[in-house]
């Protein structure tokens, strides 16, 4: 009678139930110039740290994307599968990734002889892997840190602090916290979204279904818009992501329905197509009024230069015909060397993912 | 003893009658949105005869209409397919825990469901890939049970062998999905009629009921199949076409059903099981019976999914979660097994 292959879901479902019962917890970190150092991690616990981090093995995309952000890519001894197999922007990103050993898979948490043979110095994993955070550091008696935004700005800029601090990079990562929030600032800051108090009432279509929606997106806030699930109790599926109903879609009659669009055009199962032909929704105000739009949405939860970039785009989005001259790749590919320190790598991740069909009106 | 079942087997038969269409009407007003019963009535009537009474504000139509009787329509048909599928099972193979799970349909189901969600995209849609290993997984039972297709050892060996492989195949599909797409799947393996569709409704339904049809006329033949293999032959019943006949008819009524609703687990035992309880083993009454009630409880539980929480609960879980202690109950108070 078991139809469902749980050990292959826990991360998601986990994660789900974390975001409820875990308080969010900046990472903390205390110690001395060159000797051991401790970091109070996303679950509370203290964890000793060598002085000096060479070699690492992230099981967190979030993290391992921030590292490569701090300029310490080189460092990475082994990622996780999802990064290898479906994430179309680390590649673009960190070209070298394609070279390095993925040390997990779908059922599987960490290949620990893989990960024995690696030697890493420590290695970072997801708040959500409760359990398997400690079965780690109790098997390969090294340091194990759960770090995550859980989808949270503040928690994002923290978790880089914290990981250029344990990397030794807290230059580079006080450089890009201060970049993060010099242009979320800029944004918030933007005309129409301070002088539009109430922006557009959002409904986001998440993880594939119509139906499932995150209870907390903050790119819609600080774009100036609202999310319509902000408030609801999370359901059993995905991360921080409760299930509704058509019913409940039409009692919130959004002005704007966003699909995550992090997805190649042909995996897409929910399309702005298919939702602006679907009869059900016709007398919705954002189908009427042909404001349905692809935005990117969690990816592993998030890329600090892809959320940034998405929350221009819903800026630009939610107050139509203010920003005659915004242009999303342009604007992507800035915010991505900023991060990543290459040109074009937005450009080329719109290629994959068609977002140059994404612009707002 | 025999006048009392027989006053229960009418008031079931009445019951049965009435129940499904009043449970019906009275879902219609269940929901998120709410729409009060008077505007539920003149929307109605409003439809049905449209120089008449005002059809009420465009989005009650829409909830009516497009979202909630689809919806309900659905869960009837599923409700019947499921359980009449069940019940017809049981009867043939004189077991009472043989149900679409034992034949491979399920698992068959899911893992069409996970080749299309996984890797096929919106190429293929999960219904038409569901449908179609549903219908694989049978013939795959059929075919390995060869000759012997009317023993019921050897057709429920064959079922839980083709049960296993489908089972592993969809865990490999599982191993290598996105884990997005995983999600979806995980979804549509907890079964939801969220997403009910007139264009899906029309090529489910009249297979549906169809299949539900023709089973509910093959009542008698099953009571015949019912008194052992020997027994029907010596009335003249070729049995093993008989049964495969059944076995076919059985597998593409729920495979329609599960296509679209997901996996919906312990309709197609538990509701059967109820039905005997109250009318004995008369396969001429378990049928039809068991049509009207499985109806009736996937409406209810419909219902319960989606206005308990501000979130749907899958209903496959909710029959599962609900349906078993009950049934266990029932069986401990009973003390016995009906067939």
């Amino acid at each position: 009678m078991r139809l469902l292959n749980l050990s292959g879901i826990s991360r998601l479902l986990r994660a789900a139930v974390l975001a409820l019962i875990i308080p969010a917890v900046p990472a903390g970190l205390a110690g001395q110039a060159g000797g051991p150092i401790k970091v109070v991690d996303s679950l509370g616990r203290t964890v000793v740290l060598p002085a000096k981090v060479e070699r690492i093995i992230s099981l967190e995309p979030e993290i391992t994307r921030i590292i490569v952000a701090l300029g310490a890519g080189e460092r990475l001894v082994g990622i996780d599968f999802f990064l290898r197999r479906h994430d179309r922007l680390f590649p673009l990103v960190f070209p070298p990734s394609e070279r390095l050993p993925v040390v997990s898979n779908q059922g599987q948490d960490l290949n620990y002889e893989e990960a024995i043979r690696l030697r890493p110095d420590i290695i970072f994993s997801s708040p959500s892997e409760f359990r398997m955070t400690d079965s780690i550091e109790r098997k390969m008696k090294l340091p194990v840190v759960a770090l995550a935004s859980m989808g949270k700005f503040r928690d994002l800029l923290a978790e880089i602090e914290t990981l250029g601090r344990i990397i030794g990079r807290e230059e580079r990562a006080a450089e890009l916290v201060s970049f993060f929030g010099r242009r979320m600032g800029s944004l918030r800051e933007t005309g129409p979204v301070r002088a539009a108090g109430a922006g557009p009432s959002a409904y986001l279509s998440f993880w594939g279904s119509l139906l499932r929606t995150p209870v907390s997106y903050e790119p819609v806030e600080a774009a100036g818009g609202k999310n319509l699930a902000s408030g609801l109790l999370p359901s059993y599926l995905g991360t921080a992501g409760a299930t509704v109903s058509l019913e409940q879609i039409l009692l919130w009659d959004p002005e704007v329905i966003l699909i995550q669009g992090n997805y190649p055009p042909a995996e897409r199962q929910v399309t702005v197509e298919g939702i602006l032909r679907d009869p059900r929704l016709a007398s919705v105000r954002a189908v009427r009024d042909g404001r349905v739009h692809y935005t990117f949405g969690f990816w592993y939860w998030w890329d600090p230069a892809l959320v940034l970039v998405e929350t221009a785009y819903l800026v630009r989005l939610f107050h139509p015909g203010s920003f005659p001259d915004f242009d999303l790749t342009r604007e992507g590919d800035a915010i991505f060397k900023e991060f990543y320190g290459a040109e074009g790598l937005f450009s080329a991740l719109c290629r994959v993912l068609d977002c140059h069909e994404w612009k707002p009106e | 003893m025999s006048g009392n079942r027989n006053k229960r087997s009418t008031a079931a038969f009445v019951l049965a009658a009435v129940l499904p269409v009043v449970l019906l009407v009275l879902s219609l007003t269940i929901g998120v949105y709410r729409i009060p019963p008077k505007a539920v009535f003149t929307t109605v009537v409003g439809a049905v005869f449209p120089g008449g009474a005002s059809g009420g504000p465009s989005p009650y139509a829409d909830i009516l209409f497009r979202i909630r009787l689809p919806r309900l329509l659905l869960a009837l048909f599923a409700g019947a397919a499921l359980a009449v599928s069940g019940a017809s099972l049981q009867a043939i193979f004189k077991n009472p825990l043989v149900f679409e799970f034992s034949l491979g349909i399920s698992y068959g189901a899911a893992f069409g469901a996970a080749l299309s969600l996984v890797f096929l995209g919106r190429k293929v849609p999960a219904q038409a890939a569901a449908f179609v290993f549903a219908i694989v997984a049978v013939l795959a039972v059929l075919f390995i049970a060869g000759k012997a297709a009317a023993q019921v050892v050897t057709i429920l060996l064959s079922g839980v062998i083709v049960s296993a492989l489908f089972q592993a195949l969809l865990s490999l599909v599982e191993f290598f999905a996105n884990p997005y797409a995983l999600q979806s799947l995980i979804f549509w393996l907890m079964g939801s009629l969220a997403e009910a569709e007139w264009k899906d409704l029309g090529v489910t339904l009249p297979v549906i009921g169809v299949g539900v049809t023709v089973l509910i006329l093959l009542r008698w033949r099953m009571n015949v199949l019912s008194l052992g293999d020997d027994e029907a032959r010596a009335l003249g019943v070729n049995v093993k076409r008989e049964k495969i006949v059944v076995i076919v008819l059985a597998a593409l009524t729920t495979a329609a059903a599960t296509a679209v609703t997901g996996v919906i687990s312990w309709v197609g035992l538990i509701v059967p099981h109820l039905v005997r309880m109250a009318v004995g083993a008369d396969n001429r009454k378990v049928i039809p019976l068991s049509a009207a009630y499985g109806a009736c409880l996937l409406i209810v539980a419909d219902d319960i999914a989606r206005s308990v929480a501000s979130f749907e609960i899958p209903i496959g879980i909710l029959t599962s979660v609900v349906g078993i202690p009950f049934f266990i109950v029932l069986l401990k108070k009973s003390g016995k097994i009906w067939l």
